[in-house]
């Protein structure tokens, strides 16, 4: 008895085609736009170059630099000084503001709006007004402050408040990672609850063995995404520090404490014309993301629950 | 029937009109076809846009070959993308001094020799900003200098009379700096409102230099000493912290703001556009040339230069060319500073009675012809080594570094630097 092959509507190779045409727009994309701009940092990075001359093969030299170059050394301590302490406060928040928002509390659709309207403003705009938020003369933080007889720190100019005051300025828009996290906590099987309460189970024993398991895929996912971000972080600092009306043009804060490793990456490239130092500096940035990315992926396996699974 | 003829009337003047339009139009495209068009992108804009536009107008009137098209444009990182493709987006273009070396280096900026430009009465201390390697890559278009401003009613009532010598000056800081009963500043004697220009003029009246003969010289000792002088008359006495918060209440630079327009600073060093804005806001303020150390350096500054100049993948160099030679004539030349209060770039402009109209402006005339007025050479690294200094300078008005130690770790990084 033979067996009943399906037949092709039309050609292997002609239906082939067909696909990679219609994929064509994003593969053409992805080549010129994406790959082609890797490899070429790749090669750069082995190079003394500056966009206008020939590239110069220099090997190693541009990463042996990094070695003994103190401002990029101190560009990557700031960078994970406000990604160690940015993300698990940022995370913090955003699952205690989600708690809150997941209430049932009148004019509830209101608020979470406006939890989420930061967002929507653009960084520079957010940092300008952060600026003054956070002058230490007229500002309105140190004025609450002053309320409340705290000392009150010179947010700007101060070096030991300089990092502080990028953090700060990157959990005002807390409130994306906040909605994602209400909507998973939405997602969590309520007779769960009900049978831990049942139990006795009280609210901070109901989060640790309920909520916090169940919400941890979402964690893990958000964790990654907010470590590449405040690893990434440029505009923030760049508009706290540059200021000339601060008594600061450098662009890198009081005491560099807002020099980030993407600025220093931009000087290099753009104002020193340094952009196959630049290039390595973009190496070196996504091996140290890629090692936290997997560092974090190898632990999930301790603290992540799938219950799927 | 009238109708009729009234509308067949109306629609021959109709044609007529629009035939007359097309004709006028296809002439004077014609006639802008003959023309050479180049693009001059300037990265200035507002009062200083205005003035050059008045000035492209006034060039395009007097030609009959070239015709210029004005952009500004204030974003350098585009100005040098633009210059590292095969044909750029204009044909010529302003900068500032310091970064004339490095970009000669990598070949955008055009040698401007072969074009006979007229360089013979610009300073000496503007020219060996511009020439690299004995070729001229770029032309002034205006120039600065840095003097001692002072705000009169502050002065008075505190009965200080302007500094002469780095002692007075030490004194008035003193008699002019205020603190109240909680420590906190309420009035600098003397303020920075750019920091790096600031502290590189007190080098210079302490006879030191931080660029001597070509080489990066952080810890020349007048350098230092210059920039030791403003931490121990301004900021040690009232206190790091004091200064800082007193600092972070400064309003941005030339607004209503401003810290020395506000008078929460006596004196600053400042450049001569200040006068334009002292005068406009109707403040009551004089200035007098930066104290020396010793008699001999009195007057001691330095020069910056707003340079003019053509890049090499323009395809209109001869025509870039003569709008360059127009700019740098003495009458645009003339023109242009005047209105921005800008200082001009020839020493036979020095004494035009044009500037007259403008309060004190002869303080920083006078400078360019003072053997006391320096000009940087150009060299490769002046980006790094200005934004290691910057640290450097913000370090020491943090009290986190003594100026010796501040500037000796710059120092050590200038031997990574381009050479």
């Amino acid at each position: 008895m033979q067996s009943a092959r399906p037949r092709p509507s039309e050609p292997t190779g002609r239906a082939l085609l067909k696909g990679l045409a219609f994929a064509s727009p994003f593969i053409i994309g992805f080549l010129v736009l994406y790959l082609w701009p890797i490899l070429a940092s790749g090669y750069y990075s082995l190079t003394d170059f500056s966009l206008f001359k020939a590239p110069k093969w220099v090997g190693l030299a541009n990463y042996e630099r990094m070695i003994s170059d103190a401002k990029f050394w101190k560009s990557l301590y700031n960078t994970l000084f406000f990604t160690f302490v940015g993300v698990p406060v940022d995370i913090a928040i955003s699952i205690a503001g989600a708690h809150i928002l997941n209430q049932k509390l009148k004019g509830q659709p209101l608020w979470r709006a406006l939890v989420y309207l930061p967002s929507i403003v653009p960084a520079v705009a957010a940092g300008f007004l952060w600026r003054w938020l956070l002058n230490a003369q007229y500002g309105f933080v140190n004025e609450i402050l002053r309320w409340f007889r705290i000392p009150q720190p010179n947010w700007l100019l101060d070096a030991s408040w300089g990092g502080i005051s990028v953090i700060v300025l990157m959990l005002w828009t807390v409130g994306g990672t906040m909605l994602i996290y209400l909507a998973a906590l939405k997602n969590v099987p309520q007779e769960l609850y009900e049978a831990a309460e049942l139990d006795g189970a009280g609210p901070l024993r109901r989060f640790w063995h309920i909520t916090w398991p169940m919400i941890s895929p979402v964690t893990l996912f958000q964790v990654i995404v907010l470590i590449i971000a405040f690893l990434q972080v440029f505009t923030q600092p760049f508009v706290l520090s540059k200021d000339p009306g601060l008594g600061t043009q450098t662009a890198t804060g009081p005491g560099d404490s807002m020099l980030s490793y993407s600025i220093y990456l931009f000087q290099n490239g753009f104002t020193f014309l340094k952009m196959g130092y630049a290039s390595a500096m973009a190496w070196v940035l996504l091996f140290v993301t890629l090692a936290i990315t997997l560092l974090i992926l190898w632990s999930a396996k301790k603290w992540v629950f799938y219950d799927n699974r | 029937m009238e109708r009729k003829a009234q509308a067949r009337a109306a629609h021959a003047a109709m044609s007529t009109a629009l035939g007359a339009v097309m004709l006028l139009g296809g002439a004077l495209g014609a006639q802008a076809q003959d023309k050479t068009e180049i693009t001059f992108s300037y990265l200035w804009g507002g009062a200083e846009g205005a003035a050059l536009e008045q000035i492209i107008t006034d060039f395009n009137a007097s030609q009959d070959k070239i015709v210029v098209k004005g952009v500004s444009s204030p974003d350098m990182t585009k100005q040098l993308a633009s210059m590292s493709s095969a044909k750029g987006a204009f044909d010529v273009s302003d900068n500032f001094a310091s970064n004339i070396a490095s970009w000669a280096n990598q070949g955008i900026l055009l040698p401007l020799d072969e074009f006979g430009l007229d360089t013979s009465d610009f300073p000496e201390s503007i020219m060996k900003q511009l020439v690299v390697d004995g070729t001229l890559y770029s032309v002034p278009i205006a120039t600065h200098n840095f003097q001692l401003v002072y705000n009169k009613k502050l002065l008075d009532e505190a009965g200080v009379t302007p500094p002469t010598s780095m002692a007075e000056l030490a004194d008035a800081i003193k008699k002019l700096t205020k603190v109240d009963a909680e420590g906190n500043v309420t009035q600098l004697g003397l303020g920075l409102t750019d920091i790096s220009a600031g502290l590189k003029t007190l080098g210079y009246a302490h006879g030191g230099d931080w660029n001597r003969d070509g080489k990066p010289t952080p810890t020349d000792p007048g350098f230092v000493e210059g920039v030791k002088f403003y931490f121990d008359n301004v900021v040690a006495p009232v206190t790091p912290a004091a200064y800082n918060k007193f600092v972070a209440g400064f309003g941005p630079y030339m607004s209503d703001q401003d810290s020395f327009k506000q008078g929460k600073i006596a004196m600053v060093f400042e450049g001569e556009w200040r006068a334009k804005f002292n005068t406009e806001a109707g403040m009551d303020w004089g200035v007098v040339q930066v104290p020396g150390k010793t008699p001999e350096l009195n007057g001691s500054t330095w020069a910056d230069v707003s340079t003019i100049f053509i890049p090499t993948n323009t395809g209109n160099k001869e025509a870039a060319a003569e709008f360059v030679k127009y700019l740098i004539s003495p009458p645009a030349m003339e023109k242009f500073s005047h209105v921005l209060a800008n200082l001009p770039g020839r020493l036979s402009l020095v004494d035009s009675a044009t500037y007259d109209d403008i309060p004190n402006f002869k303080v920083w005339l006078d400078a360019l012809k003072n053997p006391n007025t320096h000009g940087l050479p150009p060299a490769l690294y002046m980006a790094e080594y200005n934004a290691d200094l910057a640290s450097a300078f913000d370090s020491v008005l943090q009290g986190a570094q003594t100026p010796e130690a501040a500037l000796q770790a710059v120092a050590d990084r200038t031997g990574s630097y381009s050479q």
